[in-house]
């Protein structure tokens, strides 16, 4: 019996059949593509996107050119330097190089910041036709939205 | 035919080579003689550069090895770096890590079943594979901020707590992925050509599997029951309830079977660990400059892929001597050979398929 | 009508037809097929250029038509050249002989949608159809290289097992229509009431396996399995070289699709003639529904395509000599001994 209809199965095309019912199921059924440039899909939360400095609500940078991000980091991405202002309580950065080229978003540098500063931010679009527009100094570091995209597309025709 | 026994290039730019590994055929009309894998496009000299790094700076480069399963490379070589440093985990974290590479594992094995069916001409469940691990790298997501290279353990512990939000959302993939994986099996299961293709190919005896040490599904497809996770538990898996399935004609088509069963088994361990997720701390206190007191040590776990181990040795001070890994893509393609022998160049293709190698990790 | 519109201008109209007719069904085709499987596959598929992506394929042969035509140095040139025009020619060549509908009257002028009507049509349109696999064999030989050559190697062995279930199967059909001409098989199916693929589903059944196998494409894609040959018999074929060979697989889809029309479907015969509440069919011209029965067979070639994994070469080989020549030739024994009976 069992035989049989294994038999009868085979013969009836059966495996075939379930199939070409599944793609036609599918085929009706609601798709899953987000279309881009019209539809964005919002990154997590948690996303790590672009790294960007930071200030607290007065507008005072918060960054205190610790370079602990510096020491943390696996690809040697900063290039930080600190100045004690004349009468000023704390350190702040004269120099913040960042290479967009050489990190890997792993999230060490956020970790350990001691005040905060330095976060990732929700930006995806890290596309650059220039090298150059890879590079950022310490106001680049504070750019976000469109002012980024014009950065990191800098020498490039459509972002000047 | 008038031609005997050609040498044939498959590879390093071929489509189902899994990325830039290169075979060395000789094939007799289309009768496989002779394979002989030639590795190293992808050399990036893993593991010298770690020992340049701290401790801590190679976690995240562990996620490039296995690609695929970052997170599992990740507790691979934090749980042979704790064990070193003699650091105790808390019991929230490890079950936390489990919840992930469990996870991990069922999206390295969804996205082997689309591989390995486009390999064999079925394109349709290469993107109903994907679809079902988008969801599972959705949550590794919204839990650490990346989906490929996690990067979502750490020494210690892990990166960030689970909150309720995130586990009712796992909880809900977790529902959503037998629907998905139901429709993979009827695509494939019970097809006359999915079976044609993968009943009876890519034979090896469990002697000889042991023999040339594969490990992971392709061994246990072989009826050899080798579970790291169960027979030497780390990180509380002997904590849960759950079945090692076993193929019994060692042939391309149970290596699909015996995966397709432990994504199930890897459903109901999160499910377990979610049910019994004990509070307390998500991470231990670990110094920021982690000095490992000399000495060296070897620790193996189950990835998706088979046994991964990482040796580690240390000098005392912030950065390893030497880490050396042991990944089971590079050691399961030993045997490739001598399954693809007799066989035509098509089945070539589909046996490196159901193998489940992953380049970052073979050329490292 | 003046000699010289019936004699030269109208011919010549219908030749340029005959042309462009299967490049737009090549042109829908390709834009059907990627929209249809990504549609199976749960995502979008090409939908940016013009309405819902019908001009993508449009926008691809521009690409290709700009691309660098490379050839290996050591390539046989004059091969190497000459099979893709072989291919694309023996598949528009068939078209001639494919009549697309029932003539029509102007005045006393009759127009015939078709070039050229011959007794042994079907004859003429198999062998032009098979004349393709020369173009295969060709490029993939003179190519020089190693994955074109076992393509063509494959798509031989392949074309010419399964011309054999083809002739047996297109045997009852001239059986029982009486004629090998392609036009009196649709007047037979017209006089007789019954369709050919009802009448013996056996013979549509094994025609369209093999004919899906000559015209290789999924599951019988073997000779360009991408996941093992590259792209076969064409990996080394570039820029408008290689549209040829894509356009002619193509076109080659449309031709069996309309033989099977024709042979089994009733061409352009509306369903169901004699029912009475159905007798709107005869409003829409056979034209028309002999195109939605080509596209019916077009979709059904995607469909196929998109759900099934590939055959590996024995078991193709064997398919074809262990299951579809025996059947046919039953199939063959057991129409001729009803026809007799009867």
């Amino acid at each position: 019996m069992n035989r049989l209809g294994r038999f009868l199965k085979s013969f009836f095309l059966v495996d075939i059949l379930q199939g070409l019912w599944v793609t036609l199921r599918i085929y009706f059924s609601p798709k899953v593509t987000v279309q881009y440039p019209e539809q964005i899909k919002e990154p997590a939360p948690r996303f790590r996107g672009i790294l960007r400095l930071h200030r607290d609500e007065r507008g005072e940078p918060l960054c205190i050119a610790c370079k602990a991000c510096q020491r943390a980091c696996g690809t040697n991405c900063f290039d930080i330097e600190g100045k004690k202002g004349e009468g000023a309580k704390v350190m702040r950065p004269v120099k913040f190089d960042w290479t967009l080229e050489r990190c890997s978003f792993c999230g060490f540098c956020v970790e350990v910041c001691p005040t905060n500063a330095i976060r990732f931010s929700r930006e995806f679009r890290l596309t650059g036709l220039d090298r150059a527009g890879l590079l950022f100094d310490l106001p680049d570091m504070y750019l976000a939205g469109e002012d980024l995209q014009k950065h990191l597309c800098a020498g490039c025709r459509r972002g000047g | 035919m008038a031609f005997k026994e050609i040498d044939l290039n498959m590879g390093p730019q071929h489509p189902s080579t899994h990325g830039v590994l290169r075979l060395k055929l000789s094939v007799d009309n289309e009768v496989v003689l002779r394979v002989e894998p030639v590795l190293g496009y992808l050399h990036r000299g893993m593991e010298k550069l770690w020992e340049n790094l701290t401790y801590k700076q190679i976690v995240p480069l562990t996620d490039r090895l296995d690609y695929l399963a970052s997170l599992s490379n990740n507790l691979g070589y934090v749980l042979a770096v704790e064990k070193l440093a003699g650091i105790e985990v808390p019991k929230r974290a490890q079950y936390i890590r489990v919840v992930l590479a469990e996870l991990q594992r069922l999206a390295s094995h969804l996205a082997w079943a689309g591989f390995m069916a486009n390999d064999i001409g079925a394109m349709t469940v290469l993107l109903y594979g994907f679809e079902a691990r988008e969801d599972v790298l959705d949550i590794f997501e919204e839990y650490c901020g990346a989906r490929l290279t996690v990067h979502g353990i750490r020494i210690g512990g892990v990166v960030h707590d689970l909150d309720a939000a995130l586990v009712s959302r796992i909880r809900a993939v977790l529902k959503a992925i037998p629907k998905r994986l139901q429709d993979i099996r009827t695509l494939l299961d019970e097809n006359r050509i999915w079976k044609e293709r993968t009943v009876g190919v890519g034979l090896i005896t469990a002697g000889d599997a042991v023999g040339y040490g594969l490990t992971g599904p392709a061994l246990r497809a072989s009826g050899v029951e080798w579970d790291m996770r169960k027979d030497i538990p780390y990180s509380s898996y002997g904590d849960f309830a759950f079945d090692v399935p076993l193929g019994q004609n060692s042939d391309v088509y149970d290596r699909y079977i015996v995966r397709l069963e432990e994504i199930c088994q890897s459903i109901r361990i999160v499910g377990q660990a979610l049910d019994g997720l004990p509070s307390g701390e998500f991470s231990a206190k670990v110094p920021r400059v982690l000095k490992v007191p000399p000495g060296e040590v070897f620790h193996t776990i189950e990835a998706p892929k088979g046994v991964l181990g990482f040796y580690v040795k240390s000098n005392g001070t912030d950065k390893p001597e030497r880490v050396k890994m042991k990944s089971p893509s590079f050691i399961n393609l030993q045997s490739l050979e001598r399954m693809c022998i007799g066989h035509l160049f098509s089945d070539v293709v589909g046996i490196l398929g159901s193998l489940d190698i992953v380049l970052g990790e073979i050329d490292k | 009508m003046t000699p010289f519109v019936a004699e030269f201008l109208i011919p010549l109209g219908k030749i340029a037809a005959v042309i462009l007719y299967p490049m737009v069904m090549v042109v829908v085709m390709i834009w059907l097929e990627r929209r249809v499987v990504a549609l199976m596959q749960g995502r979008l598929g090409p939908n940016r250029v013009g309405f819902q992506g019908v001009l993508q394929p449009v926008a691809d042969a521009v690409k290709l038509f700009f691309k660098e035509d490379i050839m290996q140095r050591r390539a046989d040139k004059l091969l190497f050249n000459i099979s893709p025009v072989l291919v694309m020619f023996s598949s528009l060549l068939a078209f001639c002989f494919v009549p697309l509908g029932e003539p029509i009257r102007i005045g006393t002028y009759t127009l015939t949608l078709w070039i050229a009507e011959s007794p042994v049509g079907l004859l003429i349109v198999l062998g032009l159809s098979s004349i393709s696999v020369f173009g295969v064999i060709f490029g993939g030989w003179a190519s020089n290289s190693k994955y074109p050559l076992m393509g063509a190697l494959r798509s031989v062995v392949q074309v010419l097992s399964y011309e054999i279930p083809i002739g047996l199967t297109v045997l009852t059909v001239a059986f029982v229509a009486r004629s090998m001409d392609l036009v009196e098989i649709v007047r037979r199916q017209e006089s007789s009431g019954v369709w050919h693929g009802f009448l013996m589903p056996v013979s549509f059944v094994v025609f369209w396996i093999s004919a899906v196998a000559e015209t290789n494409r999924a599951p019988f894609d073997l000779p360009e399995a991408e996941s093992e040959l590259v792209a076969g018999y064409h990996t080394e074929y570039s820029g408008m070289k290689f549209a040829y060979f894509y356009m002619a697989e193509y076109a080659h889809m449309v031709l069996v699709s309309s033989l099977v029309v024709i042979l089994f479907f009733g061409g352009w015969l509306p369903p169901f003639p004699s029912v009475k509440a159905l007798s709107f069919v005869h409003v829409v011209p056979g034209f028309i529904w002999y195109l939605i029965k080509i596209m019916f067979f077009l979709y059904l070639y995607v469909w196929i395509r998109a759900t099934f994994p590939r055959y590996r070469f024995d078991s193709l080989i064997r398919l074809v000599w262990k299951w579809l020549i025996p059947l046919s030739l039953v199939n063959f024994l057991a129409v001729a001994l009803l026809g007799y009976l009867r």
